[in-house]
């Protein structure tokens, strides 16, 4: 999915050390968060910072994936991504406990 | 004099409140007989009851969460206890009452409070200072994750007796290969036609 030309495996240990820092940065950046998850549901409300959010996860995308790709695309799609985001901020959100990286271990391996 | 001990996070706060075991030599400030709980959340009517709900409860939140993100069917239904999405977003939880004639308390939280309750349920499971017997203890493993393990038992039982017997049969018939002699068979048929 990454702008790429090297197809790179990832070994066990790198996948355990992305994860270990992924519920690191979870765990510190909650508060925000929980901001964009709650300015989901109160979006005739209070849009402005899921709109935010939204916007610079496509730049992002934009910036680093293979657009070309139908996956990344379906990441585009603003009618499709929300479903994505939403769940994918979610389990960020469930796993800032002290087992958090067993927990999103599992939910990564359950994917 | 009881214990009391909060566990919060962001709009949530849970309310742990007992005693020591003093029979097994714990601390003063230990909780290992729970009296009571109360799960406070912010804007929402208050939540509490007895120790033999809080475990139900706390399994219901896991499972539902676990089922949410899953992409499975977001909906657990028991005698305490219902959670269903509204949406991607809402979820409504209806709590029963184990009282006659008190209607069930229905309430919408979104993904904030879900995960700020779940987190909440997280730092009791983790607290030195609580002891939650086994029983009360919900199973925070993911379900799939258990059904996975379970089907890998069923499928090891299910294809063991006939790759066991396939091996036995070969090793059998490979035997009689000792009996076989091709040309003795061969002498006895030109016994039988001797042109």
């Amino acid at each position: 999915m990454r702008k790429s030309y090297i197809n790179n495996n990832i070994k066990l240990n790198e996948f355990d050390a992305l994860i270990k820092i992924t519920v690191e940065m979870s765990r510190y950046l909650y508060p925000y968060i929980r901001e964009i998850l709650q300015s989901k549901e109160d979006f005739e409300e209070n849009s402005v910072i899921w709109n935010n959010f939204n916007k610079r996860f496509i730049e992002l995308i934009k910036e680093r994936f293979n657009i070309d790709s139908m996956r990344v695309k379906k990441l585009l799609n603003q009618a499709e991504n929300d479903e994505i985001i939403v769940k994918s901020l979610l389990t960020l959100s469930l796993c800032i406990s002290n087992q958090g990286y067993e927990k999103l271990k599992n939910f990564l391996y359950d994917f | 004099m009881q214990n009391k001990l909060s566990f919060n996070q962001s709009s949530v706060s849970l309310e742990i409140i007992g005693l020591p075991d003093y029979s097994n030599n714990e601390n003063k400030d230990q909780i290992s007989i729970i009296s009571q709980w109360k799960l406070t959340i912010i804007d929402k009517p208050l939540i509490e009851g007895k120790i033999e709900h809080l475990g139900p409860i706390m399994n219901a939140f896991y499972i539902y969460s676990n089922l949410l993100i899953k992409n499975e069917i977001p909906l657990y239904e028991s005698k305490l206890i219902d959670i269903k999405a509204e949406n991607l977003n809402i979820h409504n939880i209806v709590l029963k009452s184990s009282k006659p004639n008190v209607k069930p308390l229905i309430l919408k939280i979104g993904n904030s409070l879900l995960s700020d309750t779940i987190n909440c349920f997280d730092q009791l499971n983790e607290s030195p200072k609580v002891r939650i017997k086994k029983t009360d203890l919900p199973n925070n493993m993911p379900k799939k994750l258990r059904f996975g393990l379970n089907n890998n038992v069923k499928f090891f039982n299910f294809i063991m007796p006939p790759f066991i017997a396939i091996c036995s049969l070969i090793l059998v018939s490979s035997s009689f290969i000792y009996f076989n002699n091709p040309i003795e068979d061969k002498e006895k048929k030109e016994l039988i036609n001797p042109e």
